[in-house]
């Protein structure tokens, strides 16, 4: 039965629950301010994605290793830039 | 077709490696997708007009459930791949049977959440913050029902053809997609929930 | 009958009369043809079921020259409504509803299926592939282009043409202010074939990454086909925003959703910014192949090895990331304050270097080659002292404070023209010069070519320069008349002028079309520019499996080292041969989008049900399909091969 639920995934699931623990913290506990939330909210949400991303979708297992890497990273960037490109344009720095 | 068997079965193809190359770089554009949803929820999520705030119709327990019952499903399809790399057919269906489940409870949930908002009149055209939210929240959920209909393909044809470069090759790249929505619903529940709900 | 009044023109004039006719007139044309030659078969065997990567090559092409002659047309009648003054031969409804379907075909129907028909004939050809990595999705991407095409053409005989500019900019484009149904057919034809590029993204890169020669590296890829790379890149990544931006739209108009709204929170500026976002990029999807292809004749008609690889393709990296950082400048009169605006302008500015860097490589290349004057090789020429207007002309535009001044105005139409003209559609049509005789095995006439090459050039020039100063004299652009005081009339008239030109030049590479398949001759045998990339080492036409052996690579040229350095292509044996099955499954699943996009225009739920129900199934019978292929034979290719290149 073990080698049904190896360790590494195992350990995977509960850290990913113990990660949106602590990400649902914010809501229950009262008289965090504002950048520590979004701080931990970030921190917790990107870590999550990266345990997915190497624990369960065996991204670095193969030769197109560098190829699936920088295919995420670009999408991330790409993605991150418009997001704040975007805030920049319509909230932060429009007149 | 050659087969190369040192390598796990869903990569022993070139074919299957190219399938699984093609629909990491198929994710990449999946996550501009969602990354586009998430610049308009931003510009628009203060923007409610007439229409209710996020704080008066979020509510944390049906969030919570939905997202414990998809992390829950990222790790049994990722038991599923495990138990497909051991050989192990039975296993590996089971496990895509409780995922599916998992996500089918998940579906059920939204659902309540959908009919709620439409309840409170929250409805998709109440103003431009409900319908960046229930866009968002629609596009992830489409791509789950999407998910629902092609996982019982892939356990039909697990269960009718066993496993072989191609059945294997077919059920890794759904795991992939799988695992997909679970982050993409972890962004949805750290920024759109838990940000909006203080 | 009330259900079938949706379907009436708003604006009916005798020209779209006629037009209806016309097409009336050309589908049974068309039908008696098939049937008379009884070409059904063929038609259906050959070309809607092929998965043939240079079969689906051609169809583009045939598809972006037809557009081209569609968007060409819509040109000349904004040209000749332009020319005097006060003129009345197009009203402001039709001439809206011109310059927009004039916007969208030459774009995404005309320079997108373009720059697609080079790289779906000549990528796999120039890495030493058999095919694409997914041979069948190809031919969905283009059916999928395909039926997006001709739902935006059909708009302008059923139910009226999109008329809300080619960028569709809210609240223009709300239901409120753009009543009739044509900004739906403009939503879901861009949906539809947005889709399809989407998956050639995918396709070609993944061919590119992983189905390579031996030997292949990265840094020993052709140069067209590192900039097919690129841009298809910059395709996966900016497609995406397209799709959410249409979604969104349509949302907009037809379920009463207020994203771009001016009421209920809606923000009507979010559209030109995920417009924007795209449509930057998309700019560089067009331009890079364009510089690949000039890359590869520059190269081959200076007889030397273009000159600074590395930094062409470093350039090229480079802009695909800044390709993303730029939008803002589209809208700096939005109202963005001074910093949001400075900070794209930088960007804006930082992006000429690369392209900088490529003109000069271009140049190097040039200095102390042995350079031939083919028509490719002069449409190059032509373009880099043309372009360079453009460029520079790019740069003002990009200084946020001064573009105050030329915004919308007809500077900015002449600018956008003077890179598009020369960038793109001169690459195209030296492209098309240039692997002519790879695509149908003669060549064209060299004198008519070149005489075109300079009666368009001409053309580009005496049409778009004017548009300069009268944009500088403040000519507003999409303006549908002027008095005769503003003093435009001069500089529209001389715009006319050079729009003939332009029309002439394009009978005119009809005519080679016409004039090289009755006279050229047809044994030019396999490479007769002198080539140095390994398309060329294929026999004409190229056989189904492209190459009979594996090729070897042992550097940039290679098949250029094989004619001259004694490097050997094909080491290996004859072997058998995997290919993919032809399959019906793209063209109906593509009608079955074309029902949809349909249905969706005219709010036909029923059927608009139906067919996305009817999609689901295709897709399901796709994944339970088993689709194996075949393969071709040692026998088999070795008598095909001794057909094409005769006795050996």
């Amino acid at each position: 039965m073990s080698e049904l639920f190896p360790l590494k995934q195992v350990m995977g699931f509960a850290l990913s629950i113990i990660l949106t623990i602590i990400a649902a913290g914010v809501y229950f506990l009262d008289g965090i301010s504002f950048p520590i939330i979004m701080t931990i909210l970030l921190v917790t949400a990107f870590i999550q994605a990266g345990l997915q991303l190497v624990v369960f979708m065996h991204a670095g297992e193969t030769d197109d290793k560098s190829a699936i890497y920088t295919n995420i990273y670009y999408a991330l960037i790409i993605a991150l830039v418009t997001i704040f490109g975007t805030l920049l344009c319509m909230i932060w720095g429009y007149l | 077709m050659k087969v190369d068997q040192s390598l796990p079965l869903e990569y022993s193809t070139e074919q299957n490696k190219n399938n699984i190359l093609g629909f990491w770089v198929f994710l990449g554009a999946e996550i501009m997708l969602f990354g586009t949803l998430f610049a308009a929820y931003f510009v628009l999520a203060d923007r409610t007009g007439s229409g209710p705030t996020g704080v008066e119709i979020f509510q944390i327990t049906p969030v919570l459930i939905e997202t414990f019952i998809l992390l829950t499903s990222s790790f049994t399809i990722g038991l599923g791949i495990n138990a497909m790399r051991k050989g192990n057919l039975k296993a590996m269906i089971t496990f895509y049977v409780i995922t599916l489940l998992l996500g089918l409870s998940f579906l059920g949930v939204e659902i309540y959440e959908f009919v709620h908002y439409a309840h409170i009149g929250a409805a998709i055209t109440v103003s431009a913050f409900t319908s960046t939210l229930l866009t968002t929240l629609g596009t992830h959920g489409a791509h789950v029902t999407f998910g629902l209909v092609w996982g019982i393909l892939i356990v039909y044809q697990l269960i009718k053809r066993g496993l072989t470069p191609e059945t294997a090759n077919k059920s890794f790249i759904f795991s992939l997609y799988w695992h997909f929505l679970d982050v993409v619903w972890i962004f949805i529940f750290s920024f759109v929930y838990l940000k909006g709900m203080i | 009958m009330d259900y079938f009044e949706r379907f009436a023109i708003p604006h009916p004039s005798p020209a779209i009369y006629a037009s209806m006719v016309a097409i009336g007139f050309t589908v049974i044309a068309l039908i008696f043809v098939l049937t008379y030659f009884k070409l059904w078969g063929y038609l259906w065997r050959e070309w809607l079921t092929t998965v043939d990567h240079k079969k689906i090559g051609i169809m583009y092409l045939i598809s972006a020259i037809v557009m081209l002659f569609r968007g060409g047309a819509d040109a000349i009648m904004m040209r000749a409504q332009m020319a005097v003054p006060n003129n009345t031969l197009l009203d402001a409804q039709h001439y809206n509803e011109i310059f927009t379907t004039h916007g969208t075909v030459m774009i995404i129907f005309m320079a997108m299926p373009f720059i697609m028909a080079f790289m779906n004939f000549i990528v796999p050809l120039q890495i030493g592939a058999r095919d694409v990595a997914f041979p069948r999705l190809n031919a969905l991407s283009f059916w999928l282009f395909f039926m997006g095409a001709m739902l935006l053409n059909i708009s302008f005989v059923i139910g009226g043409s999109p008329d809300a500019g080619w960028t569709n900019y809210f609240p223009l484009a709300d239901n409120e202010f753009s009543p009739s149904v044509g900004t739906n057919y403009y939503l879901f034809a861009l949906q539809i074939s947005g889709l399809g590029t989407l998956m050639t993204g995918i396709n070609m890169i993944v061919t590119i990454l992983r189905m390579r020669a031996p030997g292949m590296t990265l840094m020993k890829m052709p140069m067209f086909t590192w900039s097919a790379f690129i841009a298809n890149v910059i395709i996966v990544f900016a497609f995406p925003v397209l799709t959410v931006a249409l979604t969104m739209g349509t949302f907009d108009r037809l379920f009463a959703t207020k994203f771009f709204t001016t009421t209920d929170g809606g923000m009507d500026m979010l559209w030109a910014n995920f417009f924007w976002v795209w449509g930057h990029p998309e700019v560089y999807i067009l331009i890079l192949p364009a510089f690949g292809i000039y890359s590869e004749i520059i190269s081959t008609f200076s007889k030397r090895n273009l000159y600074g690889y590395k930094s062409m393709v470093g350039s090229m990296v480079i802009i695909s990331f800044l390709s993303f950082l730029v939008w803002t400048h589209h809208f700096f009169t939005m109202g963005q304050g001074a910093l949001t605006n400075s900070i794209f302008s930088i960007t804006t500015m930082a992006i000429a270097v690369p392209t900088g860097v490529k003109i000069f490589n271009w140049l190097f290349t040039l200095w102390k080659g042995n350079i031939e004057f083919t028509t490719p090789m002069l449409y190059s020429m032509l373009f880099i002292p043309t372009f360079t207007i453009g460029g520079v002309t790019g740069v003002m535009l990009g200084m946020s404070a001064a573009d105050y001044q030329y915004h919308n105005t007809m500077f900015l139409v002449a600018h956008f023209h003077m890179v598009i003209i020369p960038g793109v559609v001169f690459a195209m049509l030296a492209g098309l010069h240039y692997y002519w005789p790879k695509m149908f095995g003669f060549m064209l006439n060299e004198k008519i070519g070149k005489i075109t090459a300079w009666v368009i050039a001409i053309g580009t020039l005496l049409t778009f320069m004017p548009m300069f100063f009268s944009g500088l004299d403040g000519q507003a652009r999409r303006m549908y008349t002027y008095t005769e005081s503003t003093g435009f009339g001069i500089w529209n008239m001389i715009s006319f002028i050079g729009a003939i030109g332009f029309t002439i030049g394009f009978m005119l590479i009809v005519y080679n079309v016409y004039y090289s398949i009755r006279y050229s001759p047809r044994n030019i045998g396999m490479d007769p520019w002198d080539a140095r990339t390994l398309e060329w080492a294929t026999p004409n036409p190229v056989p189904f499996y492209n190459f009979a052996k594996q090729p070897h690579v042992n550097s940039v040229e290679t098949f250029w080292d094989s004619k001259n350095n004694g490097h050997e292509l094909f080491p290996e044996p004859y072997e058998d041969i995997h290919m993919p099955s032809n399959s019906g499954m793209p063209f109906i699943l593509a009608c079955i989008f074309f029902a949809w996009g349909f249905s969706f225009v005219f709010s036909m739920w029923i059927p608009a049900i139906l067919s996305t129900i009817g999609i689901f199934i295709c897709m399901a019978l796709r994944s339970l399909e088993k689709d194996p292929g075949y393969y071709v034979t040692v026998k088999e290719i070795k008598e095909t091969e001794k057909k094409l290149r005769g006795v050996q």
